[in-house]
């Protein structure tokens, strides 16, 4: 009975820690590595990440985790997010623009019907046609900085960790996709 | 002949570059094809110089192997769609549509951006650890040199800009000078002393500094055009003296 409550308390107290871990920003990219994770939480980090999961559904936040390059537990990064999109008067007061979350939504849409890789200037081109150019401009070296988006040393764009971390992607393509529909029957 | 032995190789890597800065299709260069070509080559290279062309094309092939990975999988992925489909639907969209499609598919990374007491300790002891500036760099370095200051002729002379005969002569020349084109008008300081070297045009400027000094030249300024005005003076003027700061750039 007592080693059961002392085992409820330690995982009440990594579950504590996790949390204080996850939504404090340490470095210039928000997340916790899967190394840091062990580091601080110990091996069966990931039961305690479940748990805090439950813990702050109530709050409308969960625990992600974006899976890194190598695939690895370790290189994995987890964020705390919320579980469900905020409206957009919710966005709006986050100080974004309607108009660079479009821009943020096309590059994206593009982007991943390129095979994932596509030359920033093909990238500006399209988006030129619907958007002024310091616009263009403006928002994708934005969004490069932040790691929504990613560019490399050629200057080809890639969809950026934080897309992964905070967009469904899934759901953005299919509502691009029954928009566009419903705006031509229109 | 070198050149066309290696003409190949050139080809190759200018392909796989090409394929690499574009959204072309990696499954275009043709990889069997390509490593084959090289194989048949790689016995008539001798000299490290081409060797070192045939392991360049042999990486960049090896990132075209890399990208075709990857455009399977995100080919295998829901989120492929074909991409004159999705420009065409794009176009299509209003901006508002746009962002409300991003919006509900976007989950904001929750975070707190602020000084935790913790990290307030380590800034404090991180401050009171930290070497001085001036004393964090002297093994590596030495120390600083010398406070900005004045170097007066004999500090010009020592460091051999001057010696005593060729200052004299040069001071000699430049009053000559300043007396011709002035003629006892006023002419435009910086246009006498500008020269298309710096150097040169710091030197007229330093040996002018001395016959104003010395009274053999006036000088007069005009603080409201920012002009400046000199002119050789026939006879020593004597007068109270007055320090007029100058700066010298190196544009004209």
């Amino acid at each position: 009975m007592e080693s059961e409550t002392a085992d409820r308390a330690l995982l009440e107290r990594k579950v504590r820690r996790a949390f204080q871990v996850l939504v404090l920003q340490r470095g210039r990219n928000p997340g916790v590595k899967g190394w840091e994770m062990k580091r601080h939480l110990g091996r069966e980090y990931r039961k305690v990440l479940e748990v805090l999961s439950e813990d702050v559904s109530p709050m409308g936040l969960e625990v992600f985790e974006v899976k890194g390059p190598d695939g690895t537990d370790d290189s994995s990064r987890f964020l705390l997010r919320f579980r469900d999109p905020p409206t957009i008067s919710e966005a709006e007061m986050s100080g974004i623009r309607i108009d660079d979350l479009a821009v943020l939504a096309a590059t994206i849409a593009f982007v991943n019907s390129k095979s994932g890789r596509v030359a920033r200037r093909e990238v500006e081109q399209f988006l030129r046609e619907k958007f002024p150019k310091w616009r263009v401009d403006y928002s994708l070296d934005r969004y490069v900085k932040r790691g929504y988006l990613d560019q490399d040393d050629r200057g080809m764009v890639h969809i950026g960790w934080r897309t992964r971390a905070e967009v469904d992607e899934k759901t953005l393509m299919t509502m691009i996709l029954s928009r566009a529909q419903e705006a031509t029957k229109k | 002949m070198g050149q066309t032995k290696l003409d190949d190789y050139l080809r190759v890597i200018e392909l796989c570059r090409d394929v690499e800065t574009s959204s072309a299709n990696p499954f275009d260069v043709d990889i069997r094809e390509k490593i084959l070509l090289l194989k048949q080559r790689l016995p008539e290279l001798k000299l490290l110089d081409e060797l070192l062309v045939d392991s360049e094309a042999m990486l960049e092939l090896a990132q075209i192997v890399k990208l075709q990975d990857q455009w399977l999988k995100q080919r295998a992925s829901a989120l492929y769609i074909d991409p004159l489909l999705i420009q065409l639907k794009l176009k299509l969209l209003p901006k508002d549509a746009l962002s409300d499609a991003f919006v509900k598919s976007w989950h904001p990374i929750a975070q707190v951006d602020q000084l935790s007491p913790k990290g307030l300790e380590r800034a404090f002891v991180y401050w009171r650890e930290l070497t001085p500036l001036s004393e964090r760099f002297k093994d590596q370095f030495g120390s600083y040199g010398t406070k900005p200051g004045v170097l007066d002729y004999k500090d010009l002379v020592s460091l051999g800009v001057f010696t005593k005969e060729e200052f004299e002569i040069g001071l000699n020349r430049l009053y000559d000078e300043l007396m011709q084109k002035s003629n006892g008008e006023w002419v435009d300081y910086r246009q006498f002393v500008g020269d298309e070297s710096y150097e040169v045009k710091v030197r007229r400027a330093y040996l002018l500094a001395f016959l104003i000094s010395e009274g053999r030249a006036l000088l007069k300024t005009e603080p409201l055009t920012g002009k400046i005005w000199t002119m050789a003076a026939a006879e020593k003027v004597k007068g109270a003296p007055k320090s007029v700061a100058i700066s010298i750039t190196g544009e004209n």
